[in-house]
């Protein structure tokens, strides 16, 4: 093998050090027209007036957006996720999230485009806003989604992602303490320093082309043409260079509605975000709260853990349900708990809506867990080293979504931290492996665990 | 594509005088002109449209750049970069190193600085108080009268007024005690600048406690004693919550800030 | 207006105000400073102005009036690459390349000014530039290696630990 382990530069390396690799906005067509939208003031509001013609006959605009212009007025394309659609494209009746977008304008300029954007009469009736997910559940709060407050779609209708594995309840009855934390990260902002971008070329052929920053070309290309109702040889999407995505370009956010200029004004576009629509209104990494409750041993044996998860999934679902079950399946991180009562909510709020960013719905539960650990650690006086390698992962071991673990690295991980950082182990800890677990390490709470599981 | 979407729209008429004289004739009474010194504020603005301005000054040519002395007395030119002082003696050396980066501090000029917005919208004017510690006065202009009054005076009327420098006296001993952000190119979240001149004089003064800088004259009077001068500080500055901090972190901070000022004086004497 | 750019005079119409980097992007068509923020605060537009480090997105045009302007195309070409470029590309310094050409500008300012292979040295010079990629480590050990004007094996990618923010640069 040539390139398997070898230390190779990057194929685009002498590009990027030349200023030579070309992102979306280096790709310049004449007769380009600028794109701009007109984004929702308040939080949460119902549209009462929605008048673009002031703006549609202002010179140098070629083309006005609303709802109507959109054939199919979803966002994103997440039937195949089993997600039903819950978000317009281009809002309707109503703005759910501050910088929602409501039209689009294609001008000669930048500073035309802007202009137009301020002629779009628009008016709005403020409705209560709900940005505390723990709060969605009050029946005082007021109700902002159709759907109500919380996902309700998972499997059978349910609108709880649910996970029960073994008798927790015996598990806390058995517990010499119960060790309880709450844990709540904050949204973050992908803040790739590129911002969302997008140029269109309408083809003599009749063809779209679609530079795109997405960083999920064929599935980008596949919402596309669901929007548009065209067939996807109707459209050759081009990538190349994401300007940093890290998640937050896989939304198709800019795509369609470029296109839909395009069509309209008959002449290419591009629509290039500022780094405050960025920051405003991009999608961000969902806030979590997540309630712990583990049951303990003194020796650190962790015999259950009693779970609840809120997503914050902003005002619409998007990605949000399938990221609360990832995080659901990686509940338990890299440690055998037997028993297990996990329910977690897509909750939403009139946030900008959440998205994907790296280890999407996991490493919120991660940091739950390995501050859990900690916690527990300390709580019952023992080495926080100590009690991951006892409540590792090892072969045969089984995940709270119920999959054998055939080759867990953990053990061998956190002796490697260990030595690392120069924390002596006793000699019990520093010869474990991840074989199957046998005699002190097969307690008798941990028998019936392995190869077990029930959930859906 | 057009070029520089400024120049399409009611564009704005750009007037760039070449001498002191020229700007003071052309900045008038000040109606409807916009100042640009290096234009890192001006230039965001434009682009963001929140500033759309019917004429602008741009004073890159009008020869008010440079730092000159006159035995103990130093004179900055309006127009210096923020760059050119940074290593000057404290307060004004190290609050200059703690304005942004490289780039920035060698676009951004000592007048744009001192005259910058209200804090509370746009937290700059990082330089205020390292100057009003050393009881700096400002040189400026306005239908054609120039005048020099105290920092303290011209700062109420910075919008009115065309300033074209600023001039101190060497202190005995200065100081300077910033927030230290882990990353820089961050503006001044608060930062205190103590000074104490030839004659004795005590001035310490806050950037960032406030909608622009302020003189500190409870903790001036307390300074025989840090701690307490810290906590009488609180008296001469009501802070403020903005994307930087919070006014509850900067009424917990300003005190230690104060303190630390204070005993480095005493440690320079 | 007149702009020398990586040598080459252009003569260009337009407000003094406009940003340079809009004139080099969309006037010119020199598109290797980028538009990241348009407010100063991420360093990818930098070019350098009668070679110092200059934020093109806050920069009038009517200021760079008459001076020698250097963007990221005006240092070496693929088949001669100088340096701080062999230096990058064999450190893995740039992942997406956004902010690498504003980074190379101002590293190479920061060579020309006698820059040394101190990390906090390049951290400082290097302060106002932004990247969401690489975690900074690869661009600093690439421009220490730069300054010690180490030779670049282009085949291949460097070894060993690089600095962090704990051992402060040491290997």
């Amino acid at each position: 093998m040539k390139v398997v382990g070898a230390r190779i530069p990057r194929y685009d390396g002498v590009a990027h050090v030349t200023g030579r690799t070309t992102y979306v906005d280096d790709v310049s067509v004449p007769g380009t027209l600028w794109a701009k939208a007109l984004r929702s003031p308040h939080h949460h509001a119902r549209i009462t007036k929605l008048d673009t013609s002031k703006a549609e006959s202002m010179p140098g605009v070629h083309a006005v957006i609303t709802w109507k212009d959109v054939p199919l007025l979803e966002y994103g394309h997440l039937a195949a996720l089993g997600i039903p659609a819950d978000e317009p494209l281009l809002a309707k009746d109503e703005v759910r999230y501050l910088g929602q977008p409501i039209a689009l304008v294609a001008a000669q300029s930048e500073e035309l485009a802007a202009a137009a954007v301020d002629a779009i009469e628009v008016g709005f009736e403020e409705r209560p806003a709900l940005f505390d997910i723990r709060q969605a559940f009050d029946s005082e709060s007021p109700k902002i989604h159709q759907w109500g407050n919380w996902y309700p779609h998972f499997e059978g209708e349910m609108d709880v992602r649910q996970i029960r594995k073994g008798d927790i309840e015996r598990a806390f009855e058995d517990a010499d303490t119960i060790v309880q934390g709450v844990y709540r990260p904050a949204a973050i902002e992908h803040a790739p320093i590129e911002t969302q971008v997008c140029q269109v070329v309408p083809e003599p052929n009749g063809r779209l082309t679609i530079y795109s920053c997405t960083q999920a070309l064929y599935f980008s290309l596949g919402v596309v043409a669901a929007h548009l109702q065209v067939p996807l040889n109707k459209l050759k999407i081009v990538g190349g260079t994401t300007g940093g995505g890290f998640g937050g370009k896989v939304d198709t956010a800019t795509e369609t509605m470029s296109c839909l200029l395009a069509m309209k004004a008959n002449r290419p576009v591009k629509w290039r975000w500022t780094r405050e629509e960025e920051f405003l209104c991009s999608s961000t990494r969902a806030p979590w709260h997540m309630e712990l409750a583990t049951a303990v041993t003194k020796d650190g044996w962790i015999l259950g853990l009693k779970m609840l998860t809120l997503h914050d999934s902003g005002a619409y679902a998007r990605f949000s349900p399938y990221g609360l079950t990832k995080h659901s399946f990686h509940h338990t991180g890299a440690y055998s708990i037997p028993n297990l009562h996990f329910d977690g909510y897509v909750v939403f709020t009139n946030r900008t809506p959440t998205t994907a960013m790296r280890g999407f719905g996991v490493t919120s539960v991660s940091f739950a867990v390995e501050t859990h650990m900690n916690r527990i650690a300390n709580e019952l006086g023992l080495d926080p080293i100590e009690i991951r390698l006892k409540n590792a992962n090892r072969i045969g071991d089984t995940s709270p979504n119920g999959i054998a673990y055939t080759d867990p690295s953990t053990v061998e991980t956190i002796q490697a931290i260990a030595e690392a950082i120069g924390h002596e182990l006793p000699a019990d800890y520093r010869t474990m492996t991840n074989e199957p677990r046998t005699g002190e390490l097969l307690p008798e709470h941990l028998v019936s665990q392995v190869g077990s599981t029930e959930g859906h | 594509m057009a070029v520089a979407s400024v120049a399409s729209d009611a564009a704005t008429e750009v007037l760039m005088p070449g001498s002191e004289d020229e700007a003071i004739a052309t900045f008038g009474v000040g109606a409807e002109v916009v100042v640009v010194g290096g234009g890192t504020i001006v230039v965001p603005d434009m682009t963001y449209r929140r500033l759309r301005p019917a004429k602008a000054l741009m004073l890159g040519s009008a020869g008010l750049s440079g730092i000159g002395t006159d035995g103990s007395r130093v004179t900055i030119g309006a127009t210096t970069p923020v760059q050119a002082l940074v290593d000057l003696k404290a307060p004004l050396g190290p609050c200059a190193s703690n304005v942004a980066d490289l780039e920035i501090r060698s676009q951004g000029t000592v007048g744009g600085n001192l005259c910058a917005g209200d804090g509370t919208e746009a937290p700059r004017g990082d330089l205020q108080g390292a100057f009003l510690a050393l009881g700096a006065t400002a040189r400026s202009a306005a239908n054609g009268d120039v005048t020099e009054e105290p920092l303290e005076d011209f700062l109420g009327k910075r919008h009115e007024r065309l300033l074209l420098s600023v001039s101190f006296d060497e202190p005995a001993a200065g100081a300077f005690v910033g927030l230290d952000r882990p990353h820089t190119h961050d503006y001044t979240a608060l930062a205190v600048s103590g000074a104490r001149a030839q004659d004795g004089t005590l001035r310490l003064a806050a950037t960032g406690a406030g909608s622009w800088g302020a003189r500190l004259p409870s903790a001036e009077a307390a300074a025989g004693d840090p701690a307490v001068a810290g906590e009488a500080a609180l008296n001469d500055v009501t802070p403020h919550d903005d994307a930087l901090a919070s006014a509850w972190y900067r009424t917990k901070v300003l005190p230690v800030l104060v303190r630390r000022v204070l005993t480095a004086l005493e440690e320079s004497t | 207006m007149n702009l020398t750019i990586n040598g080459i005079s252009h003569e260009v119409a337009g407000s003094e105000l406009a940003p340079l980097l809009d004139v080099l992007r969309e006037e010119l068509g020199i598109m290797g400073a980028k538009a990241g923020c348009h407010q100063g605060g991420c360093g990818s537009c930098t070019v350098l102005v009668d070679g110092e480090p200059r934020r093109s997105c806050l920069l009038p045009a009517g200021y760079a009036d008459g001076t020698q302007i250097t963007t990221v195309e005006g240092l070496g070409a693929p088949e001669n690459l100088m340096p701080i470029q062999q230096a990058f590309v064999h450190y893995y310094a740039a992942q997406c390349g956004f902010c690498t050409s504003g980074m190379l500008l101002a590293a190479q300012a920061y060579l020309d000014r006698g820059g040394t292979d101190d990390p906090e040295a390049i951290q400082h010079a290097l302060a106002g530039h932004v990247c969401r990629c690489t975690g900074y480590s690869k661009i600093i050990d690439a421009v220490a290696a730069a300054a010690r004007g180490d030779s670049f094996d282009l085949t291949t990618t460097a070894v060993g630990k690089h600095t962090t923010m704990a051992n402060g640069g040491a290997e």
